[in-house]
């Protein structure tokens, strides 16, 4: 009975020390934040704020976005649209053919990801860095990220080490992270250095002003942009606000929220291309954003600023990891995405909730994360990726709560299934055994304690 | 290829309900009672150093004096007369590389969170990043209390108004295992010297 997630994240269980780790690693990601939250008296309005903010915004974003454009334009950008994934690869392919580019050293960009661009770019002969530590490891390992601001934390300091021995030609055996964060600092530096061009994704694009914002702690989106001569910004449709005085209210929720830091150490604000380079490119990229809109139960997981809280406070994305979810972004907020994204792909998502609900308390825009993935539940049937065992357990279940003659025959004569020998019912056959061991029932059945008490 | 008004005409096709931009002047940001005491406590937490300069001191013998073994010293400003390299005059950007210390101004520092204004104000910015160390020259004077004050006054500059950033502490990751460590892609090191009036 168990769903893609649950079994995926089996695989994930077998090494338990390493899902211990995991576990109280983003546990104590949480603790922090929660300081970070606890220290500012305004938070929770601050919480209110942005989800008005974001609510505003994304029902205005055919005002905003025009705005956001003409202004670029004017402070000398070039602005382009791309509807869906391939029309992005394309529009990027296009600038850097344009110029020439050999080499693309890039900040870390979930919507990269999401169309799916180093691959493309590699096909058509662009050597791609990325250049967030995270990200390059992973790079490097060929993996896809596992968290969406820790992309490398399923691996540990000896696999680091082991990979950079092979890739960067790191010491033998040394697998202290300072050092291994230095030898990845000379790599990256020469890469910097070498490249043609350097892109970045957006946290935000300012309307008023046409700045793209980019959050970092490593600097790795300046240095991109610092010595190539052409910068691209990919940005999702959802990312753009209206002016400064919103971005006071996200920049500082996104890093308390997301690390438990104040501040990323950098929130670079990019107006145009520097003196020395070429003309900034900016690719606002919809692929299913307008049409998310329109879905009335499931259009505020476009709120989302992507700061990864609630998948460090999800007891699920904890305890299983993020590569057991089959979208790429993982947890609560990549079980919506993820739906919203294909349903039929994406269904053995929305069982890896327990409807804790600790996400949409932590949002800092108030995404109603776990309500929405209830919801998701509801139409499991209509989009015939419903598990029929359950189906069929819902309608026997509703068939003997529905009877009073039938429930209480049940429960008066449960009793008798305490005889089976434990190795028979607490076996594979039995889903409920799974994990925990199957329950003993009471000869009396609590009607009739109940009764006997009267 | 699609293009602008293909997007938004789809968008507004299926945008239902219209929401009203929120109020935002009620918000109850935190204050200080002396934000410099907390620029420093936070620039010291985020794993940078802040350092009070005294009226008359010479700041290029006490940078000296910080990084005794700097070689190449990067700087566009007037008062830094121990520059080797000028971020204004470089051929190129990369030239940059190299660069012991970079030294640079900063418009105005933020007290809840270290970070500080640093517009652009030279041709090649990579010397904010490029540099093993910062040092940031900010008078302080000039600190606001939060983010929301901080985004009333941020100002581009006039010649170079294509770039701004808030910078607060060192370059940092903790990629590897969740081990903090300065100095990832830039400077691995950030000291704010803060200037009398």
């Amino acid at each position: 009975m168990g769903t893609a997630h649950s079994n995926a994240a089996k695989e994930f269980l077998k090494n338990r020390t390493y899902a211990k780790w995991h576990d109280a690693t983003f546990w104590a990601v949480r603790t922090k934040r929660d300081n970070m939250a606890y220290g500012l008296e305004e938070w929770e309005q601050l919480r209110e704020k942005a989800s008005a903010i974001k609510r505003h915004t994304i029902t205005h974003l055919d005002e905003y976005l025009d705005q956001f454009a003409t202004k670029a334009e004017e402070n000398g950008c070039i602005v382009h649209w791309a509807k869906d994934a391939n029309e992005f690869n394309e529009i990027v392919y296009g600038i850097l053919k344009n110029h020439n580019v050999k080499k693309l050293v890039k900040s870390k960009s979930m919507l990269t990801e999401e169309c799916g661009m180093n691959p493309y770019l590699e096909q058509h002969g662009i050597e791609v860095v990325e250049t967030d530590l995270g990200e390059r490891i992973i790079q490097l390992k060929g993996q896809a990220p596992s968290h969406i601001v820790m992309p490398a934390i399923h691996l540990n300091h000896d696999d680091v080490g082991e990979l950079f021995e092979e890739k960067l030609g790191s010491e033998k055996g040394n697998h202290d992270p300072t050092y291994l964060t230095y030898v990845a600092r000379l790599s990256l530096r020469n890469e910097f250095l070498t490249a043609d061009a350097g892109m970045t994704g957006a946290n935000f694009g300012i309307a008023e002003t046409g700045d793209i914002v980019v959050c970092t702690n490593e600097g790795n989106a300046d240095m991109s942009t610092s010595c190539p001569k052409l910068h691209i910004a990919a940005i999702g449709l959802e990312k753009v606000i209206p002016n400064y005085d919103c971005l006071a209210v996200f920049q500082r929720m996104l890093c308390r929220a997301g690390t438990g830091q104040p501040t990323t150490t950098f929130t670079s604000h990019f107006r145009k291309a520097r003196p020395t380079a070429n003309p900034m490119h900016i690719v606002l990229v919809d692929n299913g954003r307008s049409e998310w809109i329109g879905n009335p139960e499931h259009w505020e997981a476009l709120k989302c600023i992507r700061c990864g809280s609630c998948m460090n406070t999800c007891p699920v994305y904890r305890r299983s990891g993020g590569y057991s979810y089959s979208y790429f972004i993982p947890g609560p907020i990549g079980i919506n995405l993820g739906m919203l994204r294909d349903p039929q792909k994406h269904s053995g998502n929305v069982s890896a909730c327990t409807l804790c609900n600790s996400c949409q308390t932590v949002c800092p825009s108030k995404v109603n994360l776990g309500d929405q993935i209830y919801m998701w539940r509801q139409q499991l049937d209509e989009f015939g990726t419903a598990n029929p065992q359950k189906k069929l357990m819902c309608k026997s279940m509703s068939m003997v709560y529905g009877s009073e003659g039938m429930y209480n025959l049940g429960t008066a004569l449960a009793h008798w299934a305490n005889i089976i020998p434990s190795p028979l019912i607490n076996c594979g056959l039995n889903p409920w055994a799974e994990g925990h061991k199957m329950m003993e029932f009471p000869k009396k059945p609590f009607h009739k304690l109940w009764k006997d008490i009267k | 290829m699609s293009n602008k008004e293909d997007i938004l005409k789809k968008y507004r096709a299926n945008v239902r309900e219209k929401f009203d931009m929120p109020d935002l002047s009620d918000i109850k940001a935190i204050t200080y009672p002396t934000p410099l005491l907390q620029f420093i406590k936070m620039t010291e937490m985020v794993g940078g150093q802040a350092i009070e300069v005294h009226p008359g001191r010479d700041i290029n013998v006490l940078i000296k004096e910080l990084f005794p073994d700097a070689k190449e010293i990067a700087s566009n400003l007037p008062e830094i007369t121990i520059a080797t390299r000028n971020p204004d005059t470089v051929g190129r950007a990369r030239d940059l590389n190299g660069t012991d210390i970079g030294i640079i101004r900063g418009a105005f520092g933020v007290a809840e969170n270290a970070c500080i204004w640093v517009p652009q104000t030279m041709k090649e910015k990579a010397v904010c990043f490029i540099s093993e160390n910062l040092v940031i020259l900010l008078p302080k004077s000039q600190i606001v209390n939060n983010m929301h004050e901080a985004y009333k006054r941020i100002e581009f500059d006039k010649e170079y108004n294509g770039y701004g950033t808030f910078i607060s502490g060192p370059s940092k990751t903790a990629d590897i295992a969740q081990v903090l460590v300065m100095g990832a892609q830039a400077a691995r090191s950030a000291t704010v010297l803060l200037m009398p009036e």
